[in-house]
């Protein structure tokens, strides 16, 4: 596990040229899409997933975590539903004692295809949009600053407290602590890998609640941004596309179910 | 399609006490009381832990996963809300850095805090058994936030080794929803109690002083007693609640 690893790749493309919010709208209205309107919408969506990785020139990046990250787990999912899931009719062959069938196949394929969308979206989103430029815009937009603080401080304290970790645990071995035997014995090296990473990490808040406090932090004026993020006229009716076409997908599920 | 009005019902209700929960809080100051600038910056600190212990406990590899320590702690010291909110971003984060597939599950994690940060409001992560109890309130909590979207998100059979539990009950015959309830039944309760012990044995060596700087640092006082006596009750608490487990869960669920 390595937490140090930010998604985003610096790039110049349409959807890195986009407002941040027209992207997370989009990742809203994909995921809407795929969970709310027809069973065949989610299989259909994954052609356009692909083609916007192309747009957003990280289709590199992007096959990377597809292969690591989104096909094992998607993968042994649908084995696994369509192996185990009950309620089937027409069964196509017999796996040792399970039987598949049509029906648990054609369920874990719409399950699976709506995850696949779900988790590439976001995936897209995060591949071309840096935290730290979606959380100003989001703010500038009326989120509560503290939020933006909150998610940008965690990017930065996590390394920090992983490289802590990791010297906390060498040092609790070089001392002869045990964390490899059996499982009491790594039980017990819970408590002296804990301890002092979690105190040691909660001394620094007074002084950092100080710090920030000094800095206006509980300030409610308006502040101003150094950074602008463009937000061009496209942006606005791209938005109002998509949020029309999620209000769609619903209504027309609802009217013609 | 019976089922999914119904289900949708289900949904419109619960979002609705939601709303509900949420303007009360926010008109009666309730919530504002929860996020001071200590609170705010405790956050991060304590999802930095969640997933840094995370990490901890793949080194020593035991079968917990330990991700919601910091929920807890935040939960008991600044307030329910405060709880709610780092179990939230907890999730949200992980899913911007480690795999976009920790999104779905913000709920959870956010009801996670949330019940630690009310066991505890009503005096009930004090001493050792109390705070077993917590652990298996959260655990009864996660489990029956967790299902629902398990199930509908996930179709039920996840990529998680507890799915081959989940497996084998739905191949004696159990209903999706039977099978699922009682794997996260089994395998929450022991994460969320050893969970909570860790975060009570966290804010145990914390000094009065440090735990006073925030919003609810009153409700970690810890009551000095015997013990030995207060690990048998802890004990036998936990044997009772499973024994309650084993027997009232499966005639809810009809399994």
């Amino acid at each position: 596990m390595n937490l140090d690893r930010s998604f985003f790749v610096p790039a110049r493309s349409f959807l890195h040229s986009l407002n941040p919010l027209t992207k997370l709208t989009l990742v809203f209205a994909m995921i809407a899409l795929a969970f709310f309107s027809f069973p065949w919408m989610a299989p259909v969506l994954i052609l356009p997933v692909f083609v916007m990785g192309f747009i957003g020139k990280v289709q590199k990046q992007y096959s990377n975590v597809i292969a690591k990250l989104i096909l094992p787990t998607v993968g042994f999912m649908f084995v696994m539903q369509s192996l185990f899931l009950p309620d089937g009719k027409t069964i196509i062959f017999t796996f040792i004692i399970f039987d598949v069938s049509l029906e648990t196949v054609r369920t874990a394929f719409l399950t699976v295809s709506r995850i696949f969308v779900m988790i590439s979206s976001f995936t897209l989103l995060l591949l071309t949009t840096h935290p730290s430029e979606l959380m100003s815009d989001l703010t500038r937009r009326g989120l509560p600053g503290q939020f933006a603080y909150v998610i940008i401080s965690t990017l930065q304290i996590l390394p920090q407290m992983q490289a802590k970790a990791q010297t906390i645990i060498a040092a609790q071995r070089s001392r002869g602590l045990d964390t490899q035997s059996s499982f009491g014995k790594r039980i017990g090296a819970l408590v002296p890998l804990v301890g002092p990473l979690v105190f040691g990490s909660l001394v620094e808040v007074e002084e950092r609640a100080i710090a920030i406090e000094a800095r206006g932090f509980t300030s409610t004026r308006v502040k101003t941004s150094l950074h602008e993020i463009p937000d061009s006229g496209l942006d606005k009716i791209l938005r109002w596309g998509l949020i029309l076409l999620i209000i769609a997908s619903i209504v027309s599920r609802v009217l013609v179910t | 399609m019976e089922v999914i009005t119904q289900n949708a019902v289900y949904f419109v209700v619960a979002l609705a006490i939601l709303v509900i929960l949420f303007v009360w809080a926010y008109v009666t100051k309730r919530m504002q009381k929860d996020f001071s600038t200590m609170t705010w910056v405790l956050i991060p600190v304590a999802i930095a832990i969640n997933l840094t212990i995370g990490q901890i406990v793949l080194v020593l590899k035991l079968p917990v996963y330990l991700d919601s320590i910091g929920t807890v702690l935040v939960g008991v010291i600044c307030g329910p809300w405060a709880g709610a909110l780092t179990g939230a971003l907890s999730n949200i984060i992980a899913g911007m850095i480690l795999d976009p597939g920790w999104f779905p599950w913000f709920p959870v994690a956010a009801a996670i805090g949330a019940t630690a940060g009310v066991m505890a409001n009503v005096g009930y992560f004090k001493n050792w058994w109390k705070v077993v109890v917590t652990g298996f309130v959260i655990a009864l909590v996660a489990t029956i936030v967790g299902t629902p979207i398990s199930i509908i998100v996930f179709g039920g059979l996840s990529a998680s080794g507890s799915s081959l539990i989940t497996a084998f009950l739905l191949e004696t015959g159990r209903s999706l929803l039977a099978a699922v309830l009682t794997t996260n039944f089994i395998a929450e309760p022991l994460d969320k109690i050893a969970t909570s012990l860790l975060a009570f044995a966290i804010i145990d060596g914390l000094s009065a002083r440090y735990l006073s700087r925030f919003p609810r640092g009153e409700n970690a006082a810890v009551e000095k007693g015997q013990q030995q006596i207060q690990m048998i009750i802890a004990l036998v608490v936990v044997v009772l609640l499973i024994l309650f487990g084993i027997f009232v869960l499966p005639s809810i669920t009809g399994g």
